[in-house]
């Protein structure tokens, strides 16, 4: 029995590390598989804007169904991104930025926006970016910003789309 | 049995304690949080960098790109008001009344967080659609099948299902005391 101490000790140990690898490694895992997903459709550094969930279409977990979605799936490496949002009027919708932990760098939504127009620049530390922009600094490389605006019926989504579409992403 | 044998046994066996541990513990979805509110529960963190990596690995495992709880709470229900486990083989009661919120949502899913199937196409009730009474509250019909008469959120009959309640841009009553927070209540009526 004595035998087996040292490799019951190592069983413990590769337990204790192989868990706790597993559990941070899983969240830029899966934003990883999201940011492939997403740019799939449009490629990256572009704004694309999804259909509304059901069953038949689930980009991602949990979506909700009284939701449009716009995402766009970034790579700062060459660049620093734009993003520009142009919120629909007396309706919620907001930009929130997620970096590759699935972590929130930014969010503002239509009334701290007070429902008009705006831009936001992401970028890497270091990266030059235009003069009085306002700027949200990472140092994750990779990442998704998403738009979300309510609706209060699906049957709305065609008459938004024109206005939703001017909302866009794209590199410096 | 040579030695290397043992370590090469025990190394596997590590891993798949450790990992498979991970994987359990990280399955909660959104029902795992230190907030309680019956039958709901919750978390402030999701989505900030503050958050613990377990989490962290949790809402990316089951509520990818969830707001921040300024932005949006996300309460969790995986069993009735009574603390019986959700399944299409019962027909629910879901009342509410207003929430201190600028708008709201109840959305079904199956165990795993996705949208499932239905000749309705309903998946969700919302503060904008939901019919309210003289007293300023509402009911809706947790079931598989169409109820005669009032609303309706449809479930599929015989499996188990979660509700995912999403409140946004909550007020600072809600957030200063969310264990007190006026919630929906599931209550259960019958079972085929």
């Amino acid at each position: 029995m004595s035998g087996w101490r040292g490799p019951l000790l190592v069983m413990l140990l590769t337990a204790a590390i192989g868990g706790a690898g597993a559990v941070i490694a899983t969240p830029r895992v899966i934003m990883g598989v999201a940011i492939d997903r997403l740019s799939s459709v449009n490629g990256l550094n572009r704004m694309s804007h999804g259909d509304l969930a059901t069953p038949e279409n689930q980009p991602v977990v949990r979506p909700s169904p009284d939701l449009a979605y716009s995402a766009c799936s970034y790579d700062l490496s060459k660049g620093p991104l734009r993003i520009t949002v142009m919120p629909v009027p007396g309706r919620y919708s907001s930009l929130s930025i997620f970096d590759g932990r699935t972590d929130v760098i930014f969010v503002r939504n239509d009334v701290q926006a007070r429902a008009q127009p705006y831009r936001v620049i992401v970028a890497l530390p270091g990266q030059t970016v235009p003069p009085g922009s306002d700027v949200v600094r990472t140092e994750e490389y990779k990442g998704i910003a998403l738009i979300r605006l309510l609706l209060t019926a699906p049957s709305e989504l065609p008459k938004l789309e024109a206005q939703r579409k001017k909302s866009t992403c794209t590199m410096i | 049995m040579k030695p290397w044998l043992r370590y090469a046994i025990a190394i596997i066996l590590g891993l798949t304690l450790g990992i498979g541990g991970a994987w359990l513990l990280t399955s909660r979805g959104l029902s795992g949080g230190q907030i309680v509110n019956v039958p709901w529960q919750t978390s402030l963190g999701y989505g900030v960098k503050a958050t613990d990596p377990l989490t962290r690995a949790a809402v990316a495992r089951g509520g990818l790109l969830a707001l921040p709880a300024t932005e949006t709470v996300y309460w969790q229900a995986t069993t009735d008001s009574a603390g019986r486990g959700l399944t299409g083989k019962c027909r629910y009661r879901l009342t509410g009344g207003a929430i201190d919120a600028r708008w709201w949502s109840v959305t079904v899913y199956d165990t795993k967080g996705f949208l499932m199937p239905n000749a309705a196409r309903i998946w969700s009730v919302n503060g904008a659609n939901v019919p309210l009474d003289a007293n300023a509250r509402w009911a809706v019909s947790l079931s598989s099948q169409r109820p005669e008469q009032g609303g309706w959120l449809p479930t599929t009959a015989g499996k188990p299902f979660h509700l995912t309640l999403r409140v946004y841009n909550p007020g600072k009553a809600f957030m200063d005391a969310p264990t007190r927070a006026a919630l929906p209540r599931i209550e259960r009526e019958d079972c085929a």
